[in-house]
């Protein structure tokens, strides 16, 4: 795996600016804003594999509230309308816009996985090392973007 | 004219049609599907004038979808709405038929500009 084809940091950031246009933000006035923040004690995680090519996962994890807080923007509804379906069915399908990005950066024999979505309990990503993320708060609430690659591709040496 | 949205996703079902309002495609008959299979069999029993379809969803993909209606000679419009977007996907779309690529995340712009030829 050389680096020419693992994501950055930069890459995240650039999906991450479309779908917040597109979807959590489209006036411009409520942006994620980049920093430092803390694990979310009880949050949502969702998550997509790829696999073939490049093995790993991306992962979007927030805090309940942000996550109510997107689905309430996706979905245009007030926050006190948004069920808990409405929460995972969200996450999930912002893990899945992530990483069918992703996927145009890495090899072309790479697949994504349906989305995974977990509430409550930390998302664990075994024998994996995480190679970028994108943190911060997205309404006072903490939100992140990441990317985990396989272990054994990762530490493949570079060229 | 009647539309079949297909995507596993619920919520993105509900943004395309969203999206299709805001992109000026009212009033149109709008039939949803939420896996590929439930779309095969909807494009065929609903008869529907335009496909609007995601490209990874259980039972059957996308592309196996349209590659399916073409071998049995349905000739419906019929184009993509999809986060992933590599060449031979996009490649493989027209080779089977589709009529547009959309990637999302998308805009009601994009709609337009991509639905205005089939929707007018």
């Amino acid at each position: 795996m050389s680096d020419q084809t693992t994501p950055t940091v930069d890459n995240l950031r650039e999906i991450a600016e479309q779908v917040w246009s597109a979807y959590l933000d489209p006036e411009g006035i409520r942006p994620l804003m980049l920093g430092e923040t803390s694990e979310a004690s009880s949050g949502v995680s969702a998550s997509v594999s790829l696999t073939g090519a490049w093995h790993g996962h991306v992962v979007v994890t927030c805090s309940s509230e942000a996550a109510r807080n997107a689905a309430a923007a996706f979905l245009a509804m007030e926050t006190t309308e948004v069920s808990d379906e409405d929460m995972t069915d969200v996450m999930g399908e912002l893990a899945n816009i992530v990483g069918g990005n992703v996927k145009s950066m890495l090899p072309a024999a790479t697949a994504v996985s349906l989305p995974h979505v977990v509430t409550g309990a930390a998302n664990r990503f075994p024998t994996t090392r995480q190679i970028c993320e994108l943190a911060g708060t997205w309404l006072d609430e903490p939100f992140s973007i990441s990317m985990w690659q396989s272990r054994e591709l990762a530490e493949v040496p570079a060229a | 004219m009647k539309i079949l949205i297909a995507d596993d996703s619920r919520v993105m079902r509900q943004i395309v049609i969203r999206t299709l309002r805001q992109a000026g495609f009212d009033g149109h008959d709008l039939v949803e599907a939420a896996d590929g299979r439930e779309a095969h069999d909807a494009a065929v029993a609903h008869k529907p004038d335009l496909v609007v379809s995601d490209w990874n969803m259980p039972e059957m993909t996308g592309i196996q979808v349209l590659s399916a209606l073409r071998a049995a000679g349905n000739n419906v419009p019929f184009g993509f709405v999809t986060s992933e977007c590599t060449a031979e996907m996009q490649n493989a779309a027209q080779a089977a038929g589709a009529l547009f690529f959309i990637i999302k995340p998308f805009t009601p712009e994009r709609f337009k500009e991509a639905l205005s030829t089939v929707l007018g």
